[in-house]
C-alpha cells in the first residue's frame, strides 16, 4: 500500500513538473517574442525587460516624488478633496496637472511592471529553490502595492472614488472584525467625516511606506541588487510618462455624491478587476479569489520544488580568505567568516548552502581556481562538486585536441543561454557551463597561450539579461581589467570574441563565430609577444554600466 | 643554496601577509630544490603553475587590505602585481615552447621582484597598515 502511494506520488510530482514544464516553456516563447522586438528597438543593454524589477523602484520615486507636490495643494476633507485635485488639474494645469497624471500613471505603470515582473520570473524558473524567499515577499507586497492604489483612487473623491468606497467597504464588512459595518460611513453624505478621510490620507502615505520597506526585504538576500534601471530607461520612461501626462491628463470622473447611486465608472481593468465581482457575485466569492490566488502563487515554490546542483565547496588549504568569492557571488550565498583551522589568517570563505544556485560564479573569482596548476593538486579554494575546475581543465583539453586548422575556436558557454549543441564542428569546440563568469580569466589564457585553440568565444545571455544577473557583467569586468581576476595583460584580446545572446540569437551567433574565425585566419597562429594592448582595452564593446567594479569587502 | 633568501625587511607587520610572504618564498625554495635532485617527482610546469596560483592568491589577499584601507597607492602596488603574473606567465610559456628552463634567468627575476617589491610597496603598505 504504502509503496503503491509513494509510486502515485512520484507519479504526480512527474506530471506537475511535466505540465509546469510546459507553462513556463510557453510563456518564455512569448516573453521571448516581445523581448526580440525590443531588443531590435532599443539594444540589449536597456530592453526595459531585462529591468523589470529595477523599474518597479524607479517608478515607486516617480509616485513619490509628484505625491509629495500633490501632497502640498490637497485638502484632506470631503469638501476639500474633490476641490483641490480639480484645481489641481485645471487651474494648475502646468504643474499641478502633470504631477497629478505623473502620480497615477506610474501608479499603473509600476503595477503592469510588477505583474510582467512576477510572470517573468515564473516562467524563467527563477522563484523556486533557494529563490523561494523573494517570491514569497514579492507576492506579499502585491498586497500593499494595491491597498496603496485603492487609497490613491479613493482620495480624489469622484464617482469612481465612490463605487470605490462603497464596494471596498461592502468587502471588509464581510470579515467579522468591525464592530460597526463600515459601509455605515458612506450611506450618505452626511456620514462620512472630516477625520476618516484624514485616516485615508494617513494611510495613503503609511501603507506607500510599508511598501517601500517590503521592496526592500524583497531584495535582502540577493548582493548587488538593481534597484536603479540604466539611465537611459530612466529618462526616456520619465519622458514617455510626461508627455502623456501633458497629452492625456488624468480627469476626475464627477464630484462623488453618496446621496446617489453610482451607476456608470469606468474601473480600470488591470487595478480594479476584482471590483465589478464583489459587486456581481459576493464579498466572500472575492476574498476566495484574492486570498486564495495569494496562497497559490505562495505556495507555488514547492509544487514542484525545485533541487538545485550541489553547493560550492571552500577547500581551507587553499583558501586565505581574499574575499574575491564573496565579492562576485550574486546570491549572498559565501559570506567571510573567521578563520578556523589555526592559519595566520583573519578570514575564510563559508557558503550557506540554502542560498547557493551552483552558478559557479564564485569559483571564476578564485585566484587558485587556474588550469596551470598540476592535475593532482588542482584543488579551488572554491569549487563546484559537479563540475570542479580539475573537471573543467580535462573537458577544455578533451574539446580542443581533436580540433584542426588556423581557426580553431574553443566557445565557453552557459547552460541557462542559448543552446550551444549545434555549434560544435570540424574547428569548433563546445564547453558548457552553469554560468559563463564561472570561468577564471586564466582559462582563456590557457587555452590561447598554450595553443589550445587560435581562439576563444564566451557566449552567455543577452547582455543585461543574464540568468545569475551578475554573470555578464562580471565577464566583461574581468576581460577589461576592472575586475578581479583579472585577465592578463599580455593575453591578445583579438582572440577573444564575446557573444551576449537571447534565446532567439542563433543567427546572430553564427554569424559572429565565422566572423571571428574568419579574423582568426587572418591573423595566422598565435605567437608570443606579439602585441601589447593597454589593459583597459575591452574586447567587446565599453558599456557605462559595466564600469561599476564596486567591491564588497568581507 | 636558497633561490631566495627571507629578509626582515620583507615583514609588512600584517600576520596573514607576512606568513604567506614566508611561505611564498619556502615554496620557492623548496620546490626548487625538489626540482633540482635526480629523478625528481615534479616536473618544472608544476612548479611554475604552483608558485603562479600561490603568488595570485597572496596579491588577491595583499589586495583586499589595501582596498579595505583605502591605501592611495593601491593602483601603482596592483599593476606591479599584474606586472609579476605577467613576467611569471611569460617564463612559464617560454619553458612550454622551447623545453628551456632559465633558472638563473628565473631566481634573478623573482629575487629582484621580490627585494624591489619588498622595498618600495610593500614597504609603503607597512606604514599604512603597521
Amino acid at each position: 500500500m504504502l509503496r503503491y502511494l509513494v509510486a502515485q506520488s512520484g507519479d504526480e510530482i512527474f506530471r506537475r513538473r511535466a505540465l509546469l514544464k510546459t507553462i513556463q516553456r510557453s510563456g518564455r516563447l512569448a516573453f521571448t517574442l516581445v523581448e526580440h522586438a525590443f531588443d531590435h528597438a532599443f539594444g540589449p543593454r536597456i530592453n526595459p525587460f531585462y529591468h523589470l524589477g529595477a523599474l518597479s523602484f524607479f517608478f515607486f520615486w516617480v509616485v513619490t516624488a509628484s505625491g509629495i507636490y500633490l501632497f502640498i495643494f490637497f485638502e484632506t476633507s470631503i469638501e476639500g478633496a474633490y476641490r483641490s485635485v480639480e484645481y489641481l488639474t485645471h487651474e494648475q494645469w502646468y504643474l499641478g496637472s502633470v504631477a497629478r497624471s505623473l502620480h497615477r500613471y506610474a501608479s499603473d505603470a509600476m503595477v503592469i511592471v510588477v505583474l510582467l515582473h512576477l510572470a517573468r520570473e515564473f516562467v524563467l524558473d527563477r522563484y523556486r529553490g533557494v529563490r523561494w524567499y523573494a517570491w514569497i515577499t514579492g507576492v506579499l507586497l502585491l498586497w500593499f502595492l494595491y491597498a496603496s492604489g485603492i487609497g490613491g483612487y479613493w482620495l480624489v473623491w469622484d464617482r469612481l472614488a465612490q463605487y470605490i468606497a462603497v464596494v471596498t467597504a461592502e468587502w471588509f464588512d464581510w470579515l467579522p472584525i468591525f464592530g460597526e459595518p463600515m459601509a455605515r460611513n458612506f450611506l450618505n453624505n452626511a456620514a462620512v467625516s472630516d477625520r476618516f478621510f484624514s485616516l485615508l490620507s494617513f494611510l495613503h502615505i503609511g501603507i506607500p511606506l510599508f511598501l517601500l520597506l517590503g521592496m526592500w526585504i524583497h531584495i535582502l538576500r540577493i548582493s548587488v541588487a538593481k534597484t536603479n534601471p540604466p539611465r537611459a530607461i530612466m529618462i526616456g520612461t520619465l519622458l514617455a510618462l510626461t508627455v502623456l501626462s501633458a497629452l492625456y491628463p488624468a480627469l476626475s470622473q464627477g464630484p462623488a455624491d453618496l446621496d446617489t447611486v453610482v451607476s456608470v465608472v469606468r474601473p480600470d481593468w488591470f487595478y480594479l478587476a476584482l471590483y465589478p465581482l464583489i459587486d456581481v457575485w459576493s464579498p466572500g466569492v472575492a476574498w476566495g479569489i484574492a486570498g486564495g490566488g495569494t496562497l497559490l502563487l505562495m505556495i507555488l515554490p514547492w509544487l514542484p520544488r525545485r533541487r538545485e546542483a550541489a553547493a560550492a565547496v571552500v577547500s581551507l588549504p587553499n583558501c586565505n580568505g581574499c574575499g574575491r568569492c564573496f565579492a562576485d557571488c550574486p546570491y549572498s550565498a559565501v559570506i567571510m567568516l573567521p578563520r578556523t583551522d589555526g592559519l595566520p589568517y583573519d578570514s575564510q570563505a563559508s557558503v550557506n548552502p540554502d542560498l547557493c544556485t551552483a552558478c559557479g560564479i564564485c569559483v571564476g573569482a578564485c585566484p587558485t581556481a587556474t588550469p596551470f596548476r598540476r592535475k593532482t593538486e588542482l584543488i579551488a579554494g572554491i569549487d563546484m562538486p559537479l563540475l570542479a575546475i580539475r573537471t573543467i581543465r580535462e573537458k577544455t583539453l578533451t574539446a580542443t585536441t581533436k580540433l584542426e586548422g588556423q581557426d580553431r575556436v574553443l566557445v565557453y558557454g552557459c547552460q541557462p543561454g542559448i543552446d550551444l549543441t549545434g555549434l560544435a564542428q570540424k574547428g569548433v569546440g563546445v564547453l558548457t557551463l552553469p554560468c559563463v563568469a564561472a570561468l577564471t580569466p586564466s582559462f582563456i589564457d590557457f587555452v590561447i597561450t598554450r595553443h589550445h585553440a587560435d581562439g576563444v568565444m564566451l557566449v552567455g545571455c543577452a547582455a543585461g539579461d543574464c540568468y545569475h544577473r551578475l554573470g555578464v557583467d562580471w565577464t566583461e569586468q574581468r576581460l577589461a581589467g576592472q575586475r578581479d581576476p583579472y585577465l592578463r595583460g599580455r593575453v591578445p584580446r583579438e582572440r577573444i570574441a564575446t557573444a551576449w545572446v537571447a534565446p532567439s540569437g542563433a543567427k546572430r551567433l553564427t554569424q559572429a563565430l565565422d566572423a571571428f574565425r574568419s579574423r582568426l585566419r587572418d591573423m595566422g597562429p598565435y605567437q608570443k609577444g606579439g602585441s601589447l594592448p593597454p589593459p583597459s582595452a575591452s574586447p567587446s564593446s565599453n558599456h557605462g554600466e559595466v564600469s561599476d567594479a564596486a567591491y564588497r569587502l568581507g | 643554496m636558497p633561490l631566495i633568501a627571507w629578509d626582515d625587511r620583507f615583514s609588512v607587520g600584517v600576520t596573514a601577509v607576512d606568513h604567506e610572504h614566508r611561505e611564498l618564498i619556502g615554496l620557492v625554495n623548496e620546490t626548487h630544490e625538489r626540482l633540482k635532485r635526480p629523478g625528481a617527482d615534479i616536473t618544472v610546469s608544476n612548479f611554475l603553475g604552483e608558485i603562479y596560483t600561490r603568488i595570485s592568491a597572496h596579491f588577491a589577499l595583499e589586495e583586499k587590505l589595501m582596498r579595505a584601507s583605502r591605501y592611495e597607492h593601491f593602483s601603482e602596488h596592483k599593476a606591479d602585481h599584474e606586472q609579476l603574473l605577467d613576467d611569471i606567465r611569460d617564463i612559464m610559456d617560454d619553458y612550454e615552447d622551447r623545453q628551456v628552463f632559465d633558472e638563473e634567468r628565473f631566481a634573478q627575476r623573482l629575487a629582484t621582484w621580490f627585494s624591489d617589491h619588498f622595498r618600495t610597496h610593500d614597504a609603503r603598505l607597512h606604514h599604512k597598515l603597521g
